[in-house]
């Protein structure tokens, strides 16, 4: 693919259209445009990306209400649920937290762990205040003690838009809580939810099992929501329906774009828009990332980008990723790769996640190479029931989910490879697996 | 047999557990342990013989990773549907 043909098929990529006024009744979208990045690291855009700035925002959707408790139901009448993954309902969360008592801190997740995802990060550098505005907005809203944003230690970029936002906010003098920006470690767990509130209250950034509390106790709360979803509430909060759009990141064989479409888009044509379907469709795709699921072609040639309807498919588009493969490559030496580098971003603090995971690790590698035998094959499943749901927080999950989903997507190759015939490209990656590459 | 029809479950923070593997001597009617040395619980519901066991394990876990959970209402799917609750 030569990369005129790639910006030829940019242009005809659904998303990129200019946000509505607010006297449209379309709702305004959250991205101002879609852009293509590298197919690893920071989200640095290839083109020059605009950054809207408070006066900007509040000409198009108007100023930020102020956030009274009232917001519950309003999101719950929206329907405003999680998009950080796990898509739970927003109102929930805001329930639970109304249930302690002790002095609550308020996060805007915007640790985007998951390697290929890159929506939050796009989302935060074009529209800083919109993310900044949710924060300020359920801070108010629960009387929150404390609001911040959570971000990977090595997202410059991110970093940079966030406090040129935070400066242009004091010096407007806002009436709002104080927002901060907290920048903690770089490593894959950095982004899970207990993680963040165990180093947010001077503890170290791994994962914690929740234990049974006393609802009336004086312990210090944590909400922690998504940054995506604090934008939506932002939008929510003004009065505009909920958007119905998702953010995708799109991996393609040079770059990731990431983009926003009409929730509802057929999967078919966000391949075609990003130059997939060029030389016949993929061989499968991989939804939500490594820490998501595979999903064959067939089911996704007549599937939408909808969470619901995947859901009822036994699939989930996670926080948005779309990785396909193509002909040729391995699926088997791919998952191998991801298992690998899933265990490697363990937090090495529960068995059966430390021993586990470079247990599936090897499993894997053996049935990708074709040289895995009778017991290492009865080994592999045997682990993958032994692992599932044991760990404090749900990385192992992640690891058996997708093991599960390419025995079940690619069960021919496993066949092939039982039988002595690996695929010509086991020894080839063709996603962008930190430390995959050989 | 059980009081007000609650149910008590055994519950394990993996992140605290070492695997010392105490819990599976002093309770093998509720845990086994895999093959990497960590406890897995076995029993869902635990009935009076299995609490006591659980409650043993508790108690002499070096790491305090276990506990029990007790829920008033009792677990639906231990009861086949249609069935109603004798009270």
């Amino acid at each position: 693919m030569t990369s005129d043909e790639l910006t030829m098929d940019q242009r005809r990529t659904p998303a990129p259209r200019s946000v509505a006024p607010d006297t449209s009744r379309i709702p305004p979208a959250l991205l101002l445009h879609g852009v293509q990045i590298d197919r690893v690291g920071e989200a640095d855009p290839w083109e020059p990306s605009a950054v809207e700035h408070l006066d900007h925002l509040v000409g198009r959707v108007g100023p930020r209400p102020y956030g009274s408790l009232d917001l519950i139901t309003v999101i719950e009448r929206a329907g405003l649920t999680g998009h950080g993954g796990a898509h739970v309902p927003a109102a929930a969360k805001w329930r639970k937290t109304l249930r302690g008592g002790g002095p609550l801190t308020v996060v805007a997740n915007g640790a985007e762990s998951e390697p290929l995802s890159a929506k939050d990060a796009t989302l935060m550098r074009q529209r800083p205040h919109l993310v900044l505005d949710g924060l300020a907005l359920a801070a108010e809203a629960l009387g929150a003690d404390r609001a911040v944003v959570w971000l990977h230690g090595d997202d410059h970029g991110t970093a940079a838009t966030l406090q040129g936002a935070l400066a242009e906010r004091h010096a407007a003098r806002l009436h709002e809580p104080t927002l901060e920006l907290v920048r903690g470690p770089s490593h894959y767990l950095s982004g899970e939810s207990s993680a963040i509130t165990r180093a947010l209250h001077g503890g170290p950034t791994l994962p914690t099992a929740r234990r049974p509390e006393d609802p009336r106790s004086r312990n210090p709360r944590t909400l922690v929501h998504n940054v995506e979803t604090l934008a939506r509430l932002a939008l929510v909060a003004r009065g505009y329906p909920p958007s119905a759009t998702m953010l995708l990141t799109v991996l393609t064989p040079v770059s990731r774009m990431v983009f926003e479409v009409p929730r509802g888009t057929p999967v078919v044509d966000v391949l075609e828009g990003t130059g997939w379907l060029r030389n016949g469709p993929p061989q499968a795709v991989l939804l939500g990332g490594y820490g998501g699921q595979w999903a064959s072609w067939r089911d996704l040639r007549s599937a939408t980008f909808d969470e619901p309807a995947l859901r009822a498919a036994g699939l989930s588009i996670g926080a948005g990723v779309v990785a396909p493969i193509a002909h040729g490559a391995c699926g088997l030496a791919e998952t191998a790769a991801i298992t690998a580098y899933l265990a490697s971003m363990s937090a090495r603090q529960c068995g059966p996640c430390l021993f586990g995971l470079p247990a599936l690790t090897d499993g894997m590698r053996a049935l990708a190479a074709g040289d895995a035998s009778r017991r290492e094959r009865a080994q592999l499943l045997e682990d993958l029931r032994l692992v599932e749901g044991r760990g404090a927080c749900h990385h192992p999950d992640g690891a058996t989910r997708l093991i599960a989903s390419a025995l079940e997507i690619f069960e021919h190759d496993v066949v092939e490879h039982v039988a002595g015939r690996p695929c010509h490209e086991s020894e080839r990656i063709s996603l962008p697996v930190p430390g995959g590459h050989r | 047999m059980k009081k007000h029809g609650s149910t008590s479950r055994l519950r394990i923070d993996a992140a605290a557990c070492d695997g010392i593997g105490v819990c599976a001597h002093l309770a093998s009617e509720v845990l086994e342990l895999d093959r990497w040395g960590f406890p897995i619980i076995t029993v869902r519901d635990l009935s009076r013989g299995e609490l006591s066991a659980a409650k043993r394990a508790v108690r002499a876990c070096p790491r305090k990773a276990l506990w029990i959970e007790t829920s008033e209402v009792p677990s639906v799917v231990q009861r086949a549907p249609g069935v109603t609750t004798p009270s």
